[in-house]
């Protein structure tokens, strides 16, 4: 049977077993584009740029953890919970060096075809609904940006943040309110 | 609920720029990272020599010294460079 068919548990067995290379290529090749979706909602967009590096890194960690890893979850939820916590971990390294954008960088972005002003106080908003989100919990902004930004599905929210789908629905509801209480402080309206 | 609306319009346009996607080297670069490292043809007879040229060193260096003193002196350098090595392995696995 290809190693393509064959379930997680056994690719894992291979790996820890015979250290075999091409199974652990297949989880890999599995798990690489979730990873990298989890990594890139947690980063979000000022940090996007990291997310391969950090997606990297998740890997090489299950690689090098594979030994202790002793089932009790499934492995995906594992994975998922290293990439969680890895990614965290990115963000919080780089938050030392979060790139400011002044007005002055705003303005030149703003597009010529339409009323500037408009356009520009749009932009305004845009940003403090970014900078609004930095502040809610983890959770919360990885699932906003799932939803919003990556256009996830939400059974595929459930599985990388290892909640329920109403667990998942209820994030984004009470996201959406804080977001809206916070905007409303710095003057804008939804 | 009307605000739960506006609030999604309101973030479907503040997230509607591109997502990164991955690159098609990102698999190749992971496996070369996790692929043990093995010494070329070359660096192995390059290492070959440099231990036994180390070795022809040492003993002729402790040539007027008994042979249980020139055993612990050689024991105890390799002990020293095989540490140094996993350590050095060690900060570069980022543990």
């Amino acid at each position: 049977m290809p190693y393509a068919e064959r379930p997680d548990e056994w690719l894992v067995a291979r790996c820890r077993e015979a250290a075999d290379e091409a199974a652990f290529a297949e989880l890999v090749t599995r798990y690489r584009g979730p990873v990298f979706r989890l990594v890139v909602s947690i980063l979000g967009q000022a940090f996007a740029a990291d997310a391969e590096d950090v997606a990297q890194d998740v890997m090489v960690r299950i690689h090098q953890a594979l030994p202790t890893f002793r089932g009790d979850a499934k492995f995906g939820t594992w994975v998922y919970r290293i990439a969680f916590n890895q990614a965290l971990n990115a963000k919080a390294r780089a938050r030392f060096r979060v790139p400011h954008v002044g007005d002055e960088a705003l303005e030149q972005a703003v597009s010529r075809d339409r009323d500037p002003h408009e356009r520009l106080q749009e932009t305004r908003r845009d940003r403090a609904v970014v900078d609004c989100m930095n502040d809610l919990p983890e959770v919360y902004q990885s699932a906003l940006r799932l939803h919003y930004w990556l256009g996830a599905s939400m059974s595929e929210i459930a599985t990388l943040l290892d909640v329920p789908e109403n667990t998942v629905k209820s994030y984004l509801h009470r996201a959406r309110r804080l977001l809206s209480v916070m905007l409303a402080e710095r003057g804008f309206h939804a | 609920m009307h605000d739960d609306d506006a609030m999604d319009r309101l973030l479907r346009g503040a997230m509607a720029a591109e997502a990164p996607r991955l690159s098609h080297a990102f698999e190749t670069a992971v496996m070369r990272r996790v692929r043990p490292r093995r010494l070329s043809a070359r660096g192995r007879v390059t290492m070959v020599v440099y231990a036994a040229v180390a070795l022809a060193l040492s003993v002729w260096s402790m040539r007027g010294l008994d042979l249980r003193t020139m055993a612990v002196g050689v024991t105890a350098g390799l002990a020293i460079a095989a540490g140094a090595s996993a350590y050095v392995r060690r900060l570069a696995s980022g543990d």
